[in-house]
């Protein structure tokens, strides 16, 4: 017969499922307030949003303390891992998105913000990210990772256009694939070591010394797969221009944004010890597809005519960038990778808000996307405050200094130095080079051309919006005072959590 | 006051920028010409406060910035780059004196004055990271300037100018983030102070590509060639004022950084490199010179004998003793006066005619004699003509060479002689000769408002020909503690040899 199954409530530990769990219930309460009452306004479900991220936040540094304090948590029958990595990770992600959420509050009307459900979605997604982020067990990785990208595909097809049906197509058969890529890498792992946690696996091949490397290349390269088209890089990325294109650029700010760094703290934690473990190969095509990402995408971005596009493939070699800092791995490295993401973050926010702020309900006659360069030209004459502000967001992203990502890009280069990676560390450069020249492009667009027609770049503005400008900027061009804060706080969190 | 005077007049001109956006477009001029005269004036009492019998680093400023990777906010000059720093100040405001542009004038003043913060802080930082925020963020209003304001062309030569300093100097950076990892290595701290760094010997293999990757930087700026391709562009493109201040102060940048960086740190690398350099450089001269002379159109005339002079600069430098390298700092001064003067010139008759080819002129000397005279004292100037400012920094750059190697020297020399043709040849075309185009006839000899920006600088230009000692002392002061530096630091018996040490000069003098 069977015993009896005792669990007791305190070895669940559920504080480390506090955080995602406020966001569901955010999720939840928003459609049940929909069931009582139907069209409320839409600011009402942003501000609850924004409310029950804001006790997300609180959650995840009351856990922050915590972890400041005692160490790594496990709780969930040690499904739950909550270490530094998940923290950072969980701040970077619930602080996005409370700076993204407010772009609802466009002063045009648009379709996807008229329903409750686009809000609760938005909330069931960060839950998603979050517990992606918030353990090393394969399976809730998984389930983390489809939960987010199940209510993101609805997300940027509510837009309601053409492109977005495109777009939201094809990002669920790209997810769905990579979902299945996932599920068979794992499915290899578990075959191998009989289990599904990242250190527990670690631990088994250690302990027979990678008797079955064979096997474990493929799974690696099925995981691998499955991350290269979670974080778009190159030759996986192919989704990533479409998609972006064909949702709001509000949606596609957070985008290229928050389900990245969830992926990266995934690979961080997969390719840490795959690195280790000595197997050359790995290292060898993680460099290649860092390398060709960063260069490739660069390439891609400079041909675009649309800037949204252009900002699409500009993510994919940001993207590749910070995915040096995987393959480098030290401490500072790690450190770097969310420093620079960080910084990132308030770069690209400011840049697709600027892109939202500028977009009219219908295409203008002659214009074939919502942001192409042509739409800017001139643009200081007329508005030259917004046009200064873009111009700072495109600076920035270019890494030149004083401007935010400067100081990620310097972190992560100095990351790459130190770790004895020189030729990384040139080729990083060099492309910081190249993607120079199409951020400038749209500069020279805005400064150096003469208007043509028309133009009214602020047809979307609203106050909430023009704030989330203001304090985008204001952290783009001020972030040099937060830098050496920052480096100690992640640096802190990383080191201790063995990374 | 004094003790932050560095930091007043970094942040000075780029707040007086910031309330810029508010004063009216019609008062906009007065207010550029008062912010760039109270800087101007500024520096001149950085001048006198200076004490130039001291060597090493004054008003010293230091704060920690971003302590936990070692950038901080460090500030201090010398007698290099305290002349380098009122030269700067001292053109914008004649830039903006004789600013004719009338063009979104509010935008252009606004932007002058940033670009004189970026401009003042590089040559005022002594933090290798900040140095570059600077250095990186001159190019920015740079951009602006020749992509707004300049020629038919301009946004291909803004955006080339943009994207290749831009290309060179990330190389640096990375020069950069290694030279700081090794002091992290050697130390255990992270650290950019140039100070600090100059107590770092290097091995000699790392200091060579070390010296490789601040050159890609430095050279792209200088423009040394064969990197020298985007200044024909810029200059030909840019309106007056942004030639000016390209000529006078942004090529500086590269010059000075090698005395500031290459030199001094990496000693041994320096003389590995001396006769590679030396060759670039000579090629540069002569090269650039006989360019000069084929050109029509008369400001690239003088663009390119910019660049032929800039190659002596680098000459004189890379003699790595103290007559070269204090002549080509003076050199510096001097090629930013007379270049900077004869941007202006050509300036003036574009104003009145719209363009600068030569053909188009002949015979201005007959109707606008005072032109002419000032154009001509110039034009002497450039030349090297003794008794101007030119002649005592070339004469020093060569001499100091002369010291490493005779027949390069004699090679490098030519190229004055090439300097007179293609100068004298010009003025020939411009100014001799009888009027052949009948709307030059009515030109308006140089007003008042041109004069003022012109009398000044012909003044200089004789009086530091005739006398330069009140600039050159306190630049070999600190000339001579670089080469000591680099004396003491350098590793191989050879650099030991090639670099002279201050020390044993003096006391073989003394005897």
């Amino acid at each position: 017969m069977l015993e009896a199954v005792n669990v007791s409530l305190a070895s669940l530990n559920v504080p480390t499922l506090v955080p995602m769990t406020i966001a569901v219930i955010g999720a939840l309460s928003i459609l049940t307030i929909d069931l009582v009452k139907e069209g409320l306004n839409k600011s009402l479900y942003v501000m609850i949003a924004l409310l029950f991220l804001l006790l997300d936040l609180g959650a995840v540094m009351d856990a922050a303390g915590v972890f400041a304090s005692n160490g790594t948590q496990l709780g969930f029958f040690d499904v739950m891992l909550i270490d530094g990595l998940a923290i950072l990770a969980q701040l970077v992600i619930v602080i996005a998105s409370m700076m993204f959420i407010p772009l609802a509050l466009t002063s045009k009307r648009f379709h996807e913000f008229s329903y409750p459900e686009f809000f609760a979605l938005f909330l069931f997604m960060i839950a998603g990210f979050q517990f992606m982020v918030a353990t090393d067990n394969l399976i809730l990785v998984f389930v983390g990772l489809e939960t987010a990208s199940l209510a993101l595909y609805p997300m940027i097809a509510l837009h309601n256009r053409n492109k977005s049906f495109e777009a939201a197509v094809k990002y669920f058969t790209m997810g769905a694939l990579a979902a299945g890529l996932f599920s068979f890498g794992s499915m290899v792992f578990y075959a191998l070591t009989g289990s599904v946690e990242i250190h527990q696996i670690a631990a088994a091949l250690a302990a027979d010394n990678y008797a079955n490397i064979g096997y474990v290349l493929v799974a690696t390269a099925f995981l691998f797969a499955s991350f290269a088209f979670k974080l778009s890089l190159v030759p996986f990325h192919t989704w990533t221009p479409d998609v972006y294109e064909g949702s709001s650029a509000a949606l596609a700010g957070y985008m290229s944004i928050v389900p990245k760094i969830a992926g990266f703290v995934v690979a961080m934690r997969l390719f840490e010890f795959l690195v280790n473990s000595g197997v050359v190969w790995l290292e060898v095509i993680l460099y290649a597809m860092v390398v060709v990402t960063m260069t490739a995408a660069n390439i891609w971005a400079i041909v675009q005519n649309d800037v949204k596009r252009m900002l699409a493939y500009s993510s994919v070699s940001h993207a590749g960038f910070v995915m040096a800092a995987v393959l480098i791995g030290t401490t500072q490295a790690n450190t770097g990778l969310f420093l620079y993401w960080a910084l990132f973050s308030f770069a690209n926010l400011g840049a697709f808000t600027m892109l939202w702020v500028s977009r009219q309900k219908q295409l203008l006659p002659g214009q074939s996307s919502d942001h192409p360069f042509e739409k800017f030209s001139g643009m200081f004459k007329t508005s030259p405050i917004q046009a200064t502000l873009m111009a700072l967001f495109m600076l920035s992203l270019a890494g030149i200094p004083p401007f935010a990502l400067f100081w990620g890009k310097i972190y992560l280069i100095g990351a790459a130095v130190s770790g004895g990676f020189t030729v990384l560390a040139l080729i990083m450069a060099l492309n910081s080079a190249i993607a120079g020249y199409y951020y400038l492009k749209l500069i020279v667009f805005m400064f150096m051309k003469e208007p043509e027609g028309e133009k009214n770049y602020l047809v979307n503005a609203s106050t909430s919006l023009k704030t989330i400008v203001g304090m985008a900027a204001f952290a783009t061009i001020f972030s040099f005072i937060v830098v050496s804060p920052l480096i100690e706080f992640i640096g802190g969190f990383v080191y201790n959590s063995g990374y | 006051m004094l003790d932050h005077i560095l930091s007043i007049l970094i942040f000075f001109p780029a707040l007086a920028a910031v309330l810029g956006f508010i004063v009216h477009k019609d008062s906009m001029r007065a207010y550029g010409i008062v912010v760039s005269g109270v800087e101007f004036a500024l520096s001149l009492w950085l001048w006198y406060a200076f004490d130039g019998s001291i060597s090493g680093m004054q008003f010293m400023e230091q704060a920690n910035l971003i302590p936990a990777f070692g950038i901080s906010y460090l500030l201090g000059i010398d007698g290099i780059s305290l002349f380098i720093i009122i030269m700067a100040s001292f053109f914008t405001m004649l830039g903006i004196i004789s600013l004719t542009e009338t063009r979104r004038i509010k935008d252009l003043i606004i932007t002058l004055l940033f670009l004189q913060m970026t401009m003042v802080g590089v040559f005022a930082a002594l933090d290798a990271i900040l140095f570059y925020v600077f250095w990186e963020l001159s190019l920015v209003p740079m951009l602006l300037i020749i992509g707004i304001w300049g020629g038919p062309l301009r946004i291909y030569a803004s955006v080339k100018f943009f994207l290749y300093t831009f290309a060179g100097s990330l190389v640096m950076l990375v020069g950069m983030l290694f030279m700081a990892y090794f002091y992290f290595q050697a130390t255990g701290q992270w650290s950019f102070s140039l100070l600090e760094w100059y107590r770092l010997i290097l091995p000699e293999n790392i200091q060579y590509w070390l010296f490789a990757a601040f050159f890609m930087g430095f050279a792209i700026k200088v423009p040394m060639f064969p990197f020298h391709t985007w200044l024909p562009y810029a200059h030909g493109q840019a309106p007056t004022i942004g030639s000016v201040i390209l000529a006078a102060v942004l090529l500086k940048m590269g010059t000075y950084a090698f005395i500031r960086f290459s030199l001094p740190l990496f000693p041994d690398a320096s003389v590995f490199f001396m006769y590679p350099v030396a060759v670039l450089a000579i090629i540069m001269i002569i090269y650039t010179a006989m360019v000069a002379y084929a050109q029509k159109d008369i400001k690239q005339v003088v663009a390119y004998s910019s660049v032929s002079h800039m190659g002596v600069i680098i000459l004189g430098t890379f003699a790595l003793n103290v007559e070269g390298i204090s002549g080509s700092v003076f050199l510096m001064i001097a090629h930013g006066i007379v270049s900077g003067a004869l941007f202006l010139l050509v300036g003036v008759i574009y104003d009145r005619r719209h363009t600068k080819l030569m053909s188009e002129f002949g015979g201005l000397a007959q109707i606008m004699p005072k032109y002419a005279t000032i154009f001509g004292i110039m034009m002497m100037a450039s030349v090297g003509l003794p008794l101007t400012i030119n002649f005592v920094g070339e004469f020093l750059s060569l001499l100091g060479f002369y010291k490493q190697s005779h027949m390069m020297t004699l090679l490098a020399g030519t190229a004055i002689i090439v300097g007179a043709i293609y100068m004298l040849a010009a003025y020939k075309k411009a100014f001799f000769g009888n009027v052949t185009k009948e709307e030059n006839k009515t030109l308006k000899d140089i007003n008042k408002t041109e004069l003022m920006g012109l009398i000044p600088l012909t003044i200089i230009a004789i009086w530091l020909g005739v006398y330069p000692k009140p600039v050159l002392e306190p630049i070999n002061n600190s000339v001579e503690s670089v080469v000591q530096l680099m004396h003491d630091k350098a590793i191989s018996a050879e650099a030991k040899e090639i670099i002279p040490s201050i020390a044993k000069f003096e006391t073989t003098e003394a005897k």
